[in-house]
């Protein structure tokens, strides 16, 4: 069982190769992970996460970091803010706590979620600027 | 069929506009205002003034009624207020306190 | 009996809707909501009030806080500003919010949020005391505005539900039963009498 240990320092994940960037379950990384392709962690990372591409956390990984990507799912547990460009997807048995920025974002029923939410949206006329004259009795 | 109905364990407080036929079946306070018809069915308790096209009343309205159309209390129906429309049938059986003015 | 209400999509409330049953809102609600049903905001529905309720489902618009006792679910078409605080969450991928996201079922205190005070207590039912007035605590009429002769309301006016009563804490407590001895329940009841 591989316990590796990385005191900040930058560890770079090429995927010019078809098997994918993994963490694995017995690995814990602190430090900054930054990659080119996708990369899914089992083990632990702590510090912070850039990919340029899905990053996923496997159930029982835990990440505690920011991130940075460019789609997410978690099925694991998660500990810091998320900046994504295209979808978040935070999957039923997760614990996610930290701010989500993305295209999109789902959270399935079962998974647990502390912070907040921000998609680009704008709401109907109506509620923009209170509608006027609400009448709050 | 309407498609607004205000069932029986709702309570609005405030003001209630609709574009189309609405049937109160539990109690509004504050103010309505229907373009089409208004039922306030039995066990239903309106205090407001309530404007629409044509009324049925069953159940109990404190307020002014105007109507474009008619008015219809049924048996049962409790009106305290002044009623305003084309035509009014107050059923055997209903209460009524208040003016009528039926524009002829 | 399945109380069904639907606020059709050619209708506007503006002021305060609370109650016991279900509701669908396919129209235009400003204010507030507070149900012990489940809440439902159609595709066609624009909701500028905070929802509170058992179950709150919603594929519309919504400018206000989501607080229920048992789940929230965001469906697509959904588009939220504001918190939503549940023991269960749910949002589909086609649903959009902005806002704080709360999964659990103790809110820590939200500081910064509208519905701070509210999270104190369980957050669905804490509302209920601004929906209606803690029913034991104040005199005999059930609704305290009504000027109308009690005796039709009486009967339609749901006896507000048993979770305001539990979560008012800052009703004064019911006026009744002292410290009953044994035997005094005899005398209590001939003194009710």
């Amino acid at each position: 069982m591989a316990q590796a240990r990385t005191s900040s320092s930058t560890s770079r994940q090429d995927s010019h190769r078809s098997s994918p960037a993994v963490i694995g379950a017995g690995a814990r990384v602190r430090g900054k992970v930054s990659g080119e392709g996708d990369l899914t962690i089992e083990g632990q990372v702590e510090g912070e996460v850039v990919v340029r591409g899905q990053l996923f956390i496997a159930e029982g990984g835990r990440v505690v970091s920011d991130i940075d990507a460019a789609g997410l799912r978690v099925a694991g547990t998660l500990e810091g803010d998320v900046s994504v460009t295209g979808e978040v997807h935070i999957l039923a048995g997760a614990r996610v706590r930290g701010d989500l920025h993305g295209s999109s974002i789902s959270l399935e029923e079962g998974a647990e979620l502390d912070g907040s939410l921000d998609c680009e949206f704008s709401l109907p006329s109506e509620l923009e600027s209170g509608g006027g004259r609400a009448a709050r009795r | 069929m309407a498609s607004t109905v205000i069932g029986a364990g709702i309570i609005i407080e405030g003001e209630v506009s609709a574009d189309e036929d609405i049937v109160v079946q539990g109690v509004i306070r504050g103010k309505l205002d229907a373009k089409e018809g208004v039922t306030v069915e039995a066990g239903a308790v309106v205090e407001a003034d309530i404007s629409g096209g044509p009324l049925t009343v069953a159940g109990s309205v404190t307020g002014n009624i105007t109507s474009t159309d008619r008015v219809e209390l049924q048996a049962g129906a409790r009106v305290v207020g002044n009623v305003k429309a084309t035509r009014i049938t107050i059923a055997d059986g209903a209460q009524f306190k208040g003016n009528v003015d039926m524009d002829v | 009996m399945a109380l069904l209400t639907v606020i059709g999509r050619g209708v506007r409330v503006r002021g305060r809707v609370t109650g016991e049953a279900d509701l669908t809102i396919e129209g235009h609600v400003e204010g507030e909501v507070a149900i012990t049903g489940t809440v439902t905001v159609d595709g066609d529905g624009i909701v500028g009030a905070n929802i509170n309720g058992r179950v709150v489902v919603v594929r519309g618009a919504v400018k206000g806080d989501l607080v229920a006792t048992d789940a929230i679910r965001l469906e697509e078409g959904a588009r939220v500003v504001g918190s939503i605080r549940a023991p269960r969450i749910a949002i589909a991928k086609g649903a959009l919010v902005r806002g704080h996201v709360q999964t659990g079922t103790h809110p820590h205190a939200q500081s910064s949020t509208s519905s701070a005070s509210r999270s104190k207590a369980q957050p669905a039912r804490a509302a209920a005391p601004q929906v209606a007035p803690p029913p034991r605590a104040v005199a005999a009429p059930v609704a305290v505005k009504r000027p109308a002769p009690p005796v039709m309301a009486s009967r339609t006016i749901p006896a507000p539900p048993p979770h305001a009563v539990k979560i008012a804490p800052k009703g004064p407590p019911p006026p009744t039963v002292p410290a009953l001895k044994k035997g005094a329940k005899g005398a209590l009841k001939k003194k009710a009498t």
